[in-house]
């Protein structure tokens, strides 16, 4: 208990301080930014308050609609002043409440999911955008889509660089399989029609399965009707090795997609 | 009274009740016997569970192995109103014909089981600066005696109302909710007697269970779920009144009650701070426990510990589920608890002998219960996944069938890392005391049917995500079970074998089914969402 005294102490302490830094409500720009405590201090309070529906890692938990909040800055391109807002208010019509945080709280939390938040590609990439279209159009455009044209088995890509870094699209590259996001998880089956069947899985539950067929079709299926029912480990999307995609090819083709536009 | 009853009794024998015509069978609304007398009238569904002994066990067979195939949805109450980050968690209570619901937010309703519609509506304001109440916006059920409803509320109050209006007869406040207090369950009413519990063990908290006169509104006596300074029990802690007064175990789950012994037995939530211990020392007495409480005083007779000094938030606030059966060759009368840990118990509910604890669920904390009753720790949390904070298994209902002897619930199988961190103790805020790592890719929900006798899995049928909907059998055979996905399922619940099920749009979380008779026709409800669906043949 004692500790937990000088704990409490030397939090409030700190909030006596880190308030005096705080003399405005709702500042378009955060007052803790340069203060590494306060990202620490937001992720205690994150924890405790936030990470029953965000998770620990703040990545969200999909069975409750919580979004992951590591991707929130770049895929939705948001402020910290929105993020203090979002926080603030919460989100109306949502199961996101809103939060009675004191200014200087509700800026430790903003702190803390910025330096959780994957960044995008800063720099620009050194390659040939031209050859990365035709590259694109070559391997890639069948399964995702492009500034409007492509198909749609995988991921958006339009300007995916300004979302992701460029080491993690690299390796997202090379090896497709050794993370494959939630909505495009792979799984085979034969059907009661013996018509054998590879898709995404968009939703399933005990009695049925929803996905997005290699034909880029969304059918729905009783399990019942289903045998040989596998869910693979390996993406759909194939691994482009250097002798398939030499890693010129891969920086002209990062060079297209970071000259596309946002989706 | 006798005869008053004998010629209501001989008017509704003789008299036809056309549809919409809700003539009052017994405008005095339920008495204690009618409470006592639970499912011997399955017209009516009086209490949480239906009955006292939480078992929601249904003596109705109009729905049957055969037919259930054919059960369709008769009609849909929409509530208006959603659940942060939870479930519709209520279980309706029936008397003549009209069903008394509670909602989120402290919403509620009368309504006609005939077809949903309202008769009166009831919504509370409540204040800006909820502690636990906004984290868990949840309420799971009325509690009735005469005319009168009691509902407990987000702010800790508990209230009465006239059921025939939904006119707030009386209010009394059960705790300060700015310190982190909340009220979310369905209170237990017996003869002269509303018994409660309260939330919050995240908080600076102390649990406790109240008891009120129907009434007058006046609190009879209370239980302290953390003893005080020098009180039995406080050995199982520090020698420091302030953590003694912040020590958690909530007592959020209503409990069951045996009338020849009058007895009530309640389930205890966890110690505070959840994960983080360095201030705790010992078992933390009676938080994790199930405790025998003598309903006419709130005296301890007995109470037993499933985790003693936890820490992994596995409040024991569980149905308990009382029953008579065969244990080694003679009669006793048992409790049973399936437990957030991941065991299933049975204890004789007289004594609390511990008699049997056995695993329902893959991963474990435990190698065993020994046969002193204490658990034998195989890892403590350093030998990877542990049940998540969520447990394997939670609050909402399982059910007992007789005959079959058959413990039915839902178990999770998660995979959790715990990393303890001192927590900031501040009053008004959540205090887990650390983080959890929930591995996603590893959970599973499933139903299972466990044997009394040995805890051995007699059956399973696996939901693809970790589940929070509860079950409910009828004699003819029948269990019936919600997922985290929305299905409405009847199996067959001696098999296991799924015989139907119904997409209701929305996980099903934390609620159970119910079911009556009205009109010659078997209904059977479940809240999913925002909605409360109603089936029938």
């Amino acid at each position: 208990m004692i500790n937990n005294h000088k704990f409490v102490i030397s939090l409030n302490a700190f909030l006596v301080l880190i308030i005096l830094a705080v003399n405005a409500h709702s500042q378009a720009v955060n007052p803790l930014e340069s203060d590494p405590r306060a990202a620490r201090l937001g992720g205690s309070i994150f924890r405790a308050q936030c990470a029953t529906c965000h998770g620990a890692d703040a990545k969200g938990i999909s069975t409750l609609d919580a979004p992951d909040l590591t991707m929130s800055w770049v895929e939705r391109q948001l402020s910290e002043e929105e993020v203090f807002q979002t926080i603030r208010e919460g989100i109306p019509g949502s199961i996101m409440p809103p939060h009675t945080f004191n200014d200087t709280e509700v800026w430790m939390l903003v702190s803390f999911l910025k330096s959780v938040a994957e960044v995008g590609t800063t720099n620009q990439i050194a390659g040939n955008s031209d050859r990365g279209a035709r590259l694109f159009s070559s391997n890639c455009s069948r399964c995702h889509r492009v500034d409007g044209k492509g198909g749609s088995l995988g991921p958006e890509l339009s300007n995916i660089t300004g979302r992701r870094s460029q080491d993690a699209l690299v390796r997202s590259i090379r090896n497709p399989s050794a993370n494959i996001t939630r909505l495009y998880k792979p799984i085979s089956f034969i059907t009661v029609g013996n018509e054998s069947v590879q898709g995404t899985i968009k939703s399933e539950d005990a009695f049925s399965i929803q996905l997005m067929d290699s034909n880029q079709v969304l059918r729905g299926f009783s399990k019942l009707d289903l045998r040989e029912l596998r869910r693979e480990e390996q993406s759909l999307m194939p691994s482009f090795t250097e002798s398939s995609l030499s890693d010129s090819d891969v920086n002209d083709l990062l060079s297209y997609l970071q000259s596309s536009r946002s989706p | 009274m006798f005869t008053n009853k004998f010629i209501k009794l001989l008017c509704i024998s003789f008299t036809i009740l056309p549809f919409g015509q809700s003539i009052a069978q017994d405008n005095d609304g339920p008495s204690f016997e009618d409470l006592l007398n639970g499912f011997n009238d399955p017209t009516r569904w009086l209490t949480y569970s239906g009955d006292y002994s939480g078992r929601r066990h249904s003596p109705l067979t109009q729905i049957t192995l055969n037919n259930v195939d054919q059960l369709r949805p008769v009609w849909t109450f929409q509530t208006g109103t959603t659940t942060r980050g939870r479930g519709f968690e209520t279980t309706p209570l029936l008397d003549n014909g009209v069903l008394y619901v509670t909602g989120s937010n402290n919403y509620a309703w009368a309504l006609d089981a005939r077809t949903g519609r309202a008769f009166w509506r009831y919504r509370r304001n409540l204040p800006d600066d909820l502690t636990y109440g906004a984290s868990a916006p949840v309420n799971r059920g009325f509690g009735m005696l005469g005319n009168q409803l009691f509902m407990v509320t987000l702010d800790a109050h508990l209230m009465s109302f006239d059921r025939r209006t939904g006119d707030v007869l009386w209010e009394r406040e059960l705790a300060d909710y700015r310190i982190g207090y909340a009220a979310t369950l369905a209170p237990l009413v017996l003869d002269n007697k509303v018994i409660v519990g309260i939330s919050g063990g995240e908080y600076q908290t102390r649990g406790f269970i109240d008891a009120f006169d129907p009434i007058s509104g006046e609190r009879i006596w209370r239980f302290n779920t953390v003893p005080g300074p020098g009180e039995p029990g406080s050995e199982t802690w520090p020698d420091d009144p302030a953590v003694l007064a912040t020590g958690g175990g909530g007592t959020w789950m209503n409990g069951s009650y045996d009338s020849d012994l009058n007895l009530i037995y309640w389930g205890v939530g966890n110690p505070n701070p959840d994960y983080y211990d360095e201030n705790r020392p010992g078992d933390n007495l009676y938080t994790d426990s199930i405790v025998a409480l003598d309903a006419n005083t709130g005296e301890l007779r007995w109470h037993y510990q499933f985790t003693p000094h936890d820490v992994n938030d596995w409040d024991s606030n569980h149905m308990p589920v009382l029953a008579n059966i065969d244990w080694e060759g003679e009669s006793r009368r048992v409790v049973m608890v399936g437990n957030r840990n991941g065991f299933f118990y049975v204890l004789d509910r007289v004594t609390g002998e511990f008699l049997l604890g056995e695993p329902f669920t893959a991963t474990t904390w435990a190698r065993e219960i020994g046969s002193d009753g204490r658990p034998i720790i195989l890892n403590d949390g350093s030998q990877g996944c542990l049940p998540d904070p969520w447990g394997s298994t939670n609050f909402y209902p399982p059910s007992f069938y007789p005959g079959l002897d058959l413990f039915i619930l839902t178990a999770r199988e998660t995979c959790a890392t715990y990393v303890p961190e001192e927590p900031a103790n501040i009053q008004g805020q959540s205090n887990f005391g650390g983080t959890v790592f929930i591995d996603a890719e590893k959970g599973y929900g499933a139903l299972r049917a466990l044997d009394v006798h040995t805890g051995e899995l007699e059956w399973e049928f696996t939901y693809p995500s970790p589940t929070f909907g509860g079950v409910m059998t009828t004699a003819s055979g029948l269990a019936f079970a919600g997922d985290h996905e929305g299905n409405f399922m009847a199996f067959n619940a001696e098999t296991g074998e799924n015989l139907w099920h119904y997409q209701t749009g929305s996980r099903i979380w934390g609620a159970a089914a119910i079911t009556y008779m009205l009109d010659g026709r078997q209904y059977v409800l479940i809240p999913s969402g925002t909605t409360l669906q109603a089936f029938a043949l």
